[in-house]
């Protein structure tokens, strides 16, 4: 069973807002590193998060995010 | 053999097959008919002795659920066929799980082992001559791409939604959303190959029980996981057992020594189960026989037993004075050694009675290799 290891789906399916690379989020928030797709576990919304940003849902201010699940297929042994 | 052997009477040998079931013990358990325990009797097996005693009668016989009496048989033998039955008839389960989403509540390898578990049925000849076995890699070998002739593709792609048509105070889930439960008919065969030939319209791969629920789900959440099952036995893992049940047990007897009349005969017919002990009247002739122990109570209610096979054996009535007093007790259980009731229910794949001769046929050609095995290590040693 080769499971491939764990990489945060950061580029995430482009279809939403585009992803703030590492270039411009740098330069606005002195952040670094890639954003994260999270979903707030209260309002249900997607919001990207850098490191260094606050945990904290942008519409509703709920304090519990959930990272979204790997759009990768995983193989399981039905045992 | 210079003594003449002794042929032991048909009352011994029935004597000698029954297991006494005490209030708290059970007797005579282990069987005696074997060469040399009793002297100068012939307990040498014999084929055609063998052939002569055997019997089998059938109880129940369904597609899926048969019962059955094997007669005259060794109990290892008996234990065999069970075994066999449970470990080691092929049939087809999930064996992996494809996840490409999977946002429910249940984790993704709790919901494969459940899906793992789902009995799977559809055409018989389909099943069992057109599927072959899957060989499974070594460890650390890649894994073989299987074929329409050892594997079967089976989908489960399902998403939870809002109902639009529910009422506003609608609370039961089932009604307020779409797909709120995923059952084991949500699985999709995929065909594919030769497959559509055997496994198709109402012949097609399902799950034998289409109700069971696997997983539930909220708006939103969706399931979308291919499966690939494969041909396997129950003593790598349970879900490839083709069976649901398959036990025996022996069959229960009842004696009853000293007649039960009036009140304590429908007491005792209550100490079993339905069926087991009915109510006779006692007749003038028989309360006219002397030491009967029916003397002047013609008329009355004497219990009379009817089916000693329905019994369970719950031994209720050994509880009671009335019945097992020490020194006259009136009743004596037991089971009959060699008379195994079985009961084999299938889940899907084999009719049982035909899991059962396939499970000789198990037993045959075990026997077949190790009498070659035998032949082998014989010339060898000389
Ligand atoms: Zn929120």
């Amino acid at each position: 069973m080769s499971r491939e290891t764990y990489e945060a789906p950061n580029t995430g399916s482009g279809s939403r807002a585009p992803a703030l690379g590492r270039g411009n989020a740098e330069s606005a928030l002195g952040g670094e590193g890639p954003a994260t797709q999270y979903k707030c576990g209260d309002c249900n919304a997607q919001m990207k998060l850098k490191r260094g940003d606050p945990i904290r849902c942008l519409d509703c201010g709920h304090r519990v995010l959930y990272k979204e699940r790997t759009k990768r297929m995983v193989q399981f042994e039905a045992r | 053999m210079a003594r003449n052997t002794i042929i032991p009477s048909q009352v011994v040998i029935e004597q000698r097959k029954r297991v006494g079931i005490q209030l708290e013990t059970v007797t005579n358990v282990s069987g005696t008919d074997f060469p040399g325990n009793y002297p100068d009797e012939d307990h040498a097996w014999d084929v055609i002795k063998f052939a002569e005693n055997f019997k089998v009668e059938f109880h129940t016989l369904a597609p899926w659920d048969a019962s059955f009496s094997l007669i005259g048989l060794d109990a290892s033998v008996a234990n065999a066929f069970r075994r066999i039955l449970i470990a080691e008839i092929p049939s087809l389960a999930i064996e992996w799980c494809f996840v490409n989403n999977n946002t429910s509540i249940i984790q993704d390898e709790v919901l494969a082992a459940r899906l793992g578990l789902v009995p799977f049925t559809g055409n018989r000849v389909g099943l069992l001559d057109f599927l072959k076995w899957y060989k499974k890699p070594a460890e650390g070998e890649e894994k073989v791409e299987g074929t329409d002739y050892n594997t079967v593709v089976l989908d489960l792609q399902i998403e939870c939604t809002h109902n639009k048509d529910a009422a506003r105070n609608e609370r039961d889930p089932l009604k307020k959303y779409n797909n709120a439960h995923v059952y084991a008919r949500d699985i999709k065969f995929i065909p594919f190959g030769r497959q559509a030939e055997h496994f198709s319209g109402e012949n097609a791969i399902r799950p034998t029980n289409p109700d069971i629920l696997l997983a539930k789900l909220r708006p939103g959440q969706v399931i979308d996981i291919q499966m690939h099952a494969i041909k396997g036995v129950g003593s790598d893992h349970a879900k490839f057992s083709p069976v649901a049940t398959a036990s025996y047990r022996l069959l229960p007897t009842i004696d009853i020594l000293r007649p039960i009349l009036g009140q304590d005969a429908v007491k005792f017919k209550k100490c079993f189960p339905a069926g087991v002990i009915g109510l006779e009247t006692v007749t003038k002739k028989e309360a006219a026989q002397k030491g009967s122990g029916y003397e002047g109570h013609e008329g009355e209610k004497k219990a009379v037993v009817f089916d000693a096979m329905k019994d369970t054996v719950s031994r209720e009535c050994l509880r009671h004075e009335e019945f097992n007093k020490k020194g006259e007790e009136k009743v004596k259980l037991g089971r009959v050694r060699d008379h195994f009731i079985f009961s084999v229910e299938s889940v899907g794949q084999w009719n049982s009675d035909e899991m059962f001769l396939e499970s000789i046929r198990h037993l045959r050609t075990k026997c077949e290799s190790l009498k070659a095995d035998l032949a082998d290590l014989k010339m060898k040693g000389t």
